[in-house]
């Protein structure tokens, strides 16, 4: 077995992460047109940029995937000329690693709507953790930081865990998903009967 | 991403891409830690006045260019000012509460916002993404697996931006462009990735075949290395810096030098 990512993971995942950096690219004037409406009403499709992650986790299936997902999807997002430019690179990098990490906590074995919930919650603390030291959001009024981390956790649930593990399903069913993933053990067992 | 626009090559285009991300980064992390007004207002002008003047572009593009900035800048500013923490009331109006303090902090932010957006825009503006990938490669040893899928991946936009157009003409059709935000989400995704999938498995093998994964007595096509346009690119920006500080502690805009 050769040690890491095949070339072939590597570069579907990125692949997909184009598809989704255009995604998190056209997210951002959505973001800012909701963003008036006022209470944090944006924070609730905060959850798209998260979203790379576990879609290509879901469909790869192998470990690093959905740290090197999350930085692609954020630099494509970046060199197509992101309004927030740097940042989101390394909004990028630790929520990937948040994301990671709830998938290695199973071991990469567990594939179902929970793990997946778990990671959209691992990326919410990842991007927590940045608006913290950039954004003071520990000096908003109670009420309103706390409808705030509301909407972003709810948000990214509904986003990158339901929606996401969704729309893999949706694409299993169109057989693409064979080309990707290694062929599981039970195929193996299969053969050698 | 590279517009069609005509454009002047300055020093910034002939930095060496590595050592420019290096450094942005770098200013990015110090704007991350800076607490004072007065140096984050110094140091946006002078950014400012970086973009302007030394990346090569006509000014309605710049201008252009620097609108949604704009917009960035009053909605990061917005939440802050009108929710925010402090003591000297200024309105009061129902849920919302203007403060001095909750004030200069949302000016803080925004003025924060927009120094990441002009660093990421002045970097975008002057570096090739081939260029970026190969000085990555060379000088940061990125493996070339990762840095040839990136390359791969990059090229693919515009055909999957075409592919975008396709499914948009096919859905209208057949008259199926209505529904909700995410029943619309899925059912461009769903074509568009499972055919980037099928693409992105059939360039791999190809790749694969033609060694670009190989990390052994690589060569390259593109050979970047360093310049004495590097020495003046680090020189102006950490001179930005020391400058910024220096002219916000002999001449302050406000009195105030932590907005916590």
């Amino acid at each position: 077995m050769q040690k890491g990512l095949k070339l072939a993971d590597i570069l579907t995942t990125i692949v997909i992460s184009v598809v989704f950096g255009i995604v998190y690219k056209l997210w951002g004037p959505f973001y800012y047109f909701v963003k008036p409406f006022g209470l944090h009403i944006d924070q609730f499709i905060y959850g798209m940029w998260f979203i790379a992650a576990t879609v290509a986790f879901l469909i790869i299936r192998k470990p690093g995937v959905a740290l090197l997902a999350e930085i692609a999807a954020s630099s494509g997002e970046f060199i197509m000329g992101s309004e927030w430019g740097l940042e989101v690179l390394l909004y990028g990098v630790i929520q990937g690693l948040f994301a990671e990490v709830a998938f290695a906590a199973f071991r990469y074995k567990r594939f179902d709507l929970f793990v997946v919930s778990l990671a959209a919650i691992g990326s919410t603390i990842g991007s927590l953790i940045m608006d913290f030291y950039k954004g003071y959001i520990e000096a908003l009024a109670p009420w309103n930081l706390a409808l705030f981390l509301i909407a972003r956790f709810v948000g990214a649930i509904l986003i990158s865990g339901v929606f996401a593990s969704s729309l893999v399903k949706a694409l299993e069913a169109t057989g693409v998903t064979q080309l990707v993933r290694s062929a599981a053990k039970e195929d193996f067992d299969q053969l050698n009967r | 991403m590279r517009w069609d626009i005509r454009y002047r090559e300055t020093w910034l285009h002939r930095t060496n891409p590595s050592l420019k991300l290096l450094v942005m980064t770098g200013v990015f992390i110090v704007v991350l830690f800076l607490h004072n007004p007065n140096v984050l207002i110094n140091l946006s002008i002078g950014l400012l006045l970086l973009l302007f003047i030394y990346t090569g572009y006509p000014l309605k593009y710049l201008v252009l260019f620097f609108l949604p900035f704009f917009v960035i800048f009053v909605s990061t500013a917005s939440s802050m000012t009108l929710f925010g923490q402090g003591t000297t009331t200024w309105v009061q109006w129902g849920l919302v509460h203007i403060t001095k303090e909750s004030f200069l902090r949302g000016m803080h932010l925004g003025f924060r916002a927009l120094t990441f957006a002009l660093l990421g825009l002045i970097f975008s503006l002057t570096t090739r993404p081939v260029y970026l990938f190969y000085s990555l490669m060379q000088q940061l040893k990125l493996k070339p697996k990762y840095a040839y899928s990136f390359l791969a991946g990059v090229r693919l936009i515009p055909i999957m931006l075409e592919e975008f157009q396709t499914v948009q003409n096919a859905l209208k059709v057949r008259g199926a462009d209505h529904g909700g935000v995410f029943k619309k989400v899925k059912r461009y995704a769903v074509p568009l990735l499972s055919q980037s999938i099928r693409r992105a498995q059939r360039i791999a093998v190809a790749m694969e075949a033609k060694r670009f994964s190989d990390t052994t007595k690589r060569t390259f096509y593109y050979h970047i290395g360093f310049s004495r346009y590097d020495v003046v690119f680090l020189v102006s920006l950490i001179g930005l810096v020391v400058l910024s500080y220096y002219m916000a502690t002999v001449f302050p805009y406000i009195p105030v030098t932590d907005v916590r």
